[in-house]
């Protein structure tokens, strides 16, 4: 299989860069005493025109099948000496690089010394050279269609991004809406309401015909990889069909009544419902976990507008790429905690934001216990930075701005209120920075703590006990209402989705980014993009922006109409392979599954997820799984050669 | 070779992504260290396999380093790093049984942006193994 | 005499159980003795040294030798059964690579004298008598060769030429039986290999192994003596360091059948350069903690590392020059 080896070492000066700490001419004779080694050549600039076409005529005259290039780090030009290699007509990965450069001549000042070190790279890679295989790059069509699971503000930005660039998407929505979260946060700055956003964007994407949504559906199924993923879409039925006009006739007869999950539990609804005023596809749905199917909305409807008979129904895309957007869950205080759940006046900043909210329950009016508060406080940091024992210990970032934006339509809206702001830090990053400012003129009082408050309920009210730190005293707020500045956690639904996409989560429990800054919104699954708060607390904006950073990830990845694989992936000698499946929970990638081959359960490596680590290989007990170009007699061989391979 | 004179040699095994650049980096930005380390570049500290560390001293490296990229997450592969970790902390226990000094194994964790981190190691090991000696016995008498 | 092939088998140092597998040949092994001409079998039969010394160089066509180099006897009589036969087959964990009593390799042969004619709990030598170490020993007035103790045990490829190992401890009738069908057939694989058992590793045969999940992660490593395992999971599932994945198979997987985990006695496939570092990095990558200090909690449980992963193999180990070199 393998080509006796003809080894070409050809060793740069790089000017002096080299050649001043290393004697070439030395390193070049000693290259010719090694194994396999058919020529060598020392040359100033090996990178430059000339030096390539020696490399290239060396290749022809002495038909050598591998080549060494003792020059700089292979991460500088491994890939000029790919091409020039490739273009003599041998396999761009039967080149070697001794790195006599960055490891060697500029990182040691004694000639003698730096020379013997570069010759013995020189062995090494010549060592490893010799083994070297021919590798090919495997090449895979990609389908232009993206999947972007949740219909949030992150998930419908990418789907618009694509959908512009001309991909094909399939937004998919959990929910019987568009919107998402942001669809009820009432105010944001500048006097815009999250329900204004929202609006924007759906009319943006009911505008755009390569956008299919698919709202109460979900991702049943996931498998395949980068440009070719495999999805199954279960499409919950809606009971309600396209002829609906809104008019909530049904609505009025439907005997079922439950709280209202889209104003946080502030109001009811009916079991036959309509989320919100903004809500996409402006249909009425039944919510089928409450239904008892008694017909009172379909005798009530005069447009035949619902079927109680709808089934859900399947769909198997095959997509190029998916953006996971399904966003968060806000922290929900468990009983006690700061006395929630003990007096209706506690509610929570979610709560706060639809009563606030013109579309609220009380159409904005600030109605708490059934009257406007003289005295309203809020505490930040709950369910954040460790400030209860069931607390994250991550900051929420959201929750500092949005509960100021909040006192300060307070303030606006009730001027003789008096607002509390209990905090630890105020985290009103960048332009909000001026929110403390206008909270501080219209004169909301901040009181910092370190240890967090107490709340106590008396026959008389709720009453905050703190140390105050700034005037250093113990202080009590009696209040008429408290809000609780709840951050947010990871969706509670967010394990079903990690075992159907292979998404993995990180310490903070959301899902994880390869890297924060080397690869943000990209999930360790190579195709896989994350964008808004499923990676983490976000804002609005941050959200949004991440949504069109997932789209042009996945742009990139699909727009060449095909994805490259490294050749250097594991590979299974399925003789070899017993099946034992060590390799299997190894791989970050779960590229690893097992199949059958001749009645035997062997190691089956799915090239195009392999993303070349090579655990697998180190683990693999029968040694039956090899990782191309890093093979173990490949890496043996250059350590036998390191250590002067026994003539030290 | 007598032990005035005695050069240890150090292999290094450093992840393509982090430490492999962090030594480019010492010679970018001219560090100096001594030139008794040979690197071998490999795509991650997980492709380590424990094999290669003792074919290393088998074959006279008096100290092995084997260098990745910052626990937890900082690995380019998600967790090769962790699985460098579990292998080469029960190797450390390994060569405490086998009696082999713990100074000769070093498993560092060495960013891209660590130069300086790079040539301290090296020149702590190389104090360390100057003090110890070869791992041969047999070299010690020659 | 007869053209039957002539066989001699001999044992090192060794327990005995690879005799006693022989013998499990139960009645194919009259097959074998109607086949061959048995020349020399101390355990069993009344032949000579002197009986193997008056043999014609190469008549014997194959010696199995089971049992590790660590008397001098040891040296000379596999020697000269070298010189006498055609084919030399290491027989079981011990021949081929150390087997158990390699282990006694991590100590000097004064500190093993000592343990083992001193200190052990059950010795009673208050004259503190030793064995000679010169090669000979008094008996009365006369003077006797008695073997001395090598400083190391060494697998016998390390002191004669192997043909063909067997791998084992011992070697089960059925690989035996099918090593001597390999050798008796005529077409002789190459040099160097392991005859007898599975080319792939034990998990191939296990019949646990459909019942390992696919995410083979455990949290601690337990111990027989400590936990009883389900007989319908994996082991290694379960948490014992069950070597099956790293060892070769060929045993039909009788400890896991016993509800013991492999300890590895049929060592390892031929493109593992060290087995007990191919078991370690297994062994710890499934360990599925991600903090160090959690790591090294699991593994301070583990009583003996080199015991538990070498525990045949240690004289063939790749550090196997540099333990004593490095014990104080």
């Amino acid at each position: 299989m393998i080509q006796e080896p003809r080894v070409g070492v050809f060793i740069c000066h790089c000017g002096h860069n080299i050649a001043a700490k290393v004697d070439v001419k030395q390193v070049a004779d000693y290259a010719k005493t090694l194994p396999n080694v058919i020529v060598s050549h020392h040359y100033v600039f090996m990178c430059s025109t000339v030096g390539q076409e020696l490399i290239r005529e060396e290749i022809k005259k002495h038909n050598l099948n591998r080549v060494v290039v003792a020059a700089c780090s292979p991460s500088m030009h491994e890939p000029t000496f790919r091409t020039a290699i490739e273009s003599a007509g041998l396999n761009k990965y039967l080149l070697e690089m001794a790195n006599i450069r960055e490891h060697c001549s500029w990182a040691h000042s004694d000639k003698e010394a730096a020379t013997e070190k570069a010759k013995d790279l020189v062995r090494m890679a010549v060592a490893k050279a010799s083994l070297l295989e021919p590798l090919e790059e495997e090449e895979f069509p990609v389908s232009p269609t993206v999947l972007v699971l949740g219909g949030g503000v992150a998930g419908m930005r990418a789907a618009i991004d694509l959908a512009e660039w001309g991909f094909n998407v399939y937004l998919v929505e959990k929910n019987p809406t568009l919107g998402g979260r942001a669809a009820l946060t009432g105010w944001l700055t500048n006097n815009r309401r999250g329900a204004d956003v929202v609006n924007n964007l759906i009319n943006k994407i009911v505008d755009n015909k390569n956008i299919h949504v698919f709202t109460n559906a979900e991702l049943v199924e996931f498998s395949g990889f980068p440009g070719n993923f495999k999805a199954k879409i279960k499409v919950n039925p809606r009971f309600v069909n396209e002829k609906c006009i809104l008019c909530g006739e049904c609505e009025i007869e439907c005997p079922i009544e439950v709280s209202n999950e889209y104003q946080y539990g502030l109001s009811r609804r009916k079991a036959i419902f309509f989320p919100f005023k903004a809500a996409y596809p402006p249909i009425y749905v039944i919510d089928q976990r409450v239904c008892i199917k008694c017909g009172e909305c379909v005798k009530a409807c005069q447009y035949g507008a619902i079927n109680l008979a709808e089934q859900s129904l399947t769909l198997d895309l095959n997509v190029g790429a998916i953006v996971i957007a399904t966003g968060y869950d806000p922290y929900h205080p468990p009983k006690g905690e700061y006395a929630y759940g003990l007096h209706n006046n506690i509610i929570t900043l979610f709560q706060l934001e639809r009563l606030l909210d013109e579309d609220g329950p009380t159409q904005g009016k600030l109605i708490i216990g059934g009257a406007v508060p003289k005295r309203i406080a809020f505490i930040l940091c709950v369910g954040s930075r460790n400030t209860t024992p069931s607390s994250k210990n991550y900051c929420s970032r959201m929750c500092c701005t949005s509960t100021l934006i909040n006192a300060i339509k307070i303030k606006e809206k009730y001027p003789d209120i008096d607002v509390y702001v209990l905090y630890q830090d105020i985290n009103t990053y960048g332009n909000d920075e001026t929110l403390y400012e206008q909270a501080g003129e219209k004169l909301v009082k901040f009181i910092k703590f370190e240890k967090p408050p107490t709340v106590d309920i008396s026959p008389e009210g709720i009453v905050i006990d703190v140390y105050e730190t700034t005037i250093q005293e113990e202080i009590s707020i009696p209040v008429d209402a408290l809000v609780l500045s709840v951050g947010m956690v990871p969706r509670r639904d967010q394990n079903e989705l990690i075992a159907t996409t292979r998404a993995s989560c990180g310490e903070d429990g959301f899902i994880r980014e390869v890297h924060l800054k080397l690869n943000p919104v990209e999930a360790p699954t190579h195709g896989i993009f994350l964008a808004g708060a499923v990676t983490g607390p976000k804002n609005i904006i941050e959200s949004i922006r991440a949504g069109s950073a997932a789209a042009s990830k996945v742009a990139t990845l699909l727009s060449e109409g095909k994805v490259r694989t490294e050749p250097f992936t594991a590979n299974v000698n399925e003789e070899r392979c017993s099946g034992c499946r060590i390799c299997v929970g190894l791989c970050p990638y779960k590229a690893i599954s097992l199949r059958e081959i001749n009645d035997r359960m062997v190691a089956y490596v799915e090239r195009a997820l392999c993303m070349g680590c090579g655990t697998c290989s180190a683990a693999c007990p029968s040694g039956a799984m090899q990782q191309y170009g890093f093979k173990d007699i490949q890496i043996m061989a250059q350590v036998v050669a390191a250590t002067g391979g026994g003539i030290k | 070779m007598s032990t005035n004179n005695y050069e240890p040699r150090i292999v290094v095994f450093a992840c393509n992504w982090c430490s492999y650049a962090a030594i480019d980096l010492a010679g970018t930005s001219r560090k100096l260290y001594p030139p008794n380390v040979r690197v071998i570049r490999v795509m991650c500290s997980g492709r380590v396999d424990p094999q290669f560390v003792l074919e290393a001293f088998k074959n006279g490296a008096d100290g092995v380093i084997v260098a990745g990229c910052r626990p937890p997450s900082d690995c380019h592969y998600i967790n090769g790093n962790i699985k460098a970790l579990r292998r080469f902390t029960l190797f450390k226990r390994l060569l405490e049984e086998l009696g082999i000094e713990k100074e000769r194994f070093r498993l560092e964790w060495i960013s891209a942006a660590e130069a300086d981190k790079w040539v301290r190691v090296v020149n702590e090991m190389l104090e360390e193994l100057r003090r110890l000696g070869p791992l041969k016995a047999e070299a010690v008498s020659v | 005499m007869n053209n039957r092939p002539k066989v001699a088998f001999y044992w090192c140092a060794s327990c005995g159980g690879c005799e006693e597998a022989v013998v499990d040949l139960a009645e194919k092994i009259i097959d074998v003795v109607s086949l061959v001409d048995i020349v020399f079998w101390p355990v069993a039969m009344d032949y000579k040294l002197s009986d193997v010394e008056a043999l014609p160089d190469n008549s014997i066509t194959v010696s199995f030798i089971n049992g590790g180099i660590r008397l001098s006897e040891h040296e000379k009589v596999v020697r000269l059964l070298r010189q006498k036969s055609k084919l030399v087959v290491a027989y079981g964990a011990c021949a081929c690579w150390g087997g158990i009593p390699g282990l006694a390799n991590q100590y000097s042969r004064e500190e093993i004298l000592e343990r083992v004619y001193l200190t052990t709990p059950t010795t009673a030598n208050p004259e503190k008598i030793m064995p000679p170490q010169d090669g000979y020993a008094k008996l009365g007035d006369v003077k006797i060769e008695v073997p001395t103790f090598l400083p190391e045990l060494k697998p016998l490829d390390e002191v004669i030429d192997v043909d063909y190992y067997i791998p084992g401890c011992p070697p089960t009738p059925e690989v035996t039986w099918n090593a001597i069908n390999v050798l008796l057939s005529g077409k002789l694989p190459d040099k160097g290999t392991v005859i007898g058992a599975s080319n792939r590793s034990l998990c191939d045969e296990c019949p646990l192994n459909k019942t390992k999940p696919e995410n083979v992660l455990i949290k601690e490593f337990k111990r027989v003596v400590n936990y009883s395992p389900r007989a319908d999971t994996c082991l290694l599932a379960q948490g014992l360091p069950c070597l099956g994945p790293v060892t070769r198979g060929g045993c039909g997987a009788l400890c896991v059948k016993a509800n013991m985990p492999c300890t590895g006695c049929f060592g390892p496939l031929e493109n593992i350069h060290d087995y007990g570092g191919k078991a370690l990095s297994f062994l710890a990558s499934i360990l599925d903690y991600e903090n160090e200090e959690e790591i090294k909690r699991e593994i301070s449980k583990l009583p003996d590392v080199s015991g538990l992963i070498y525990k045949y193999t240690l004289p063939k180990s790749l550090l196997k020059n540099l333990l004593r070199s490095v014990r104080k």
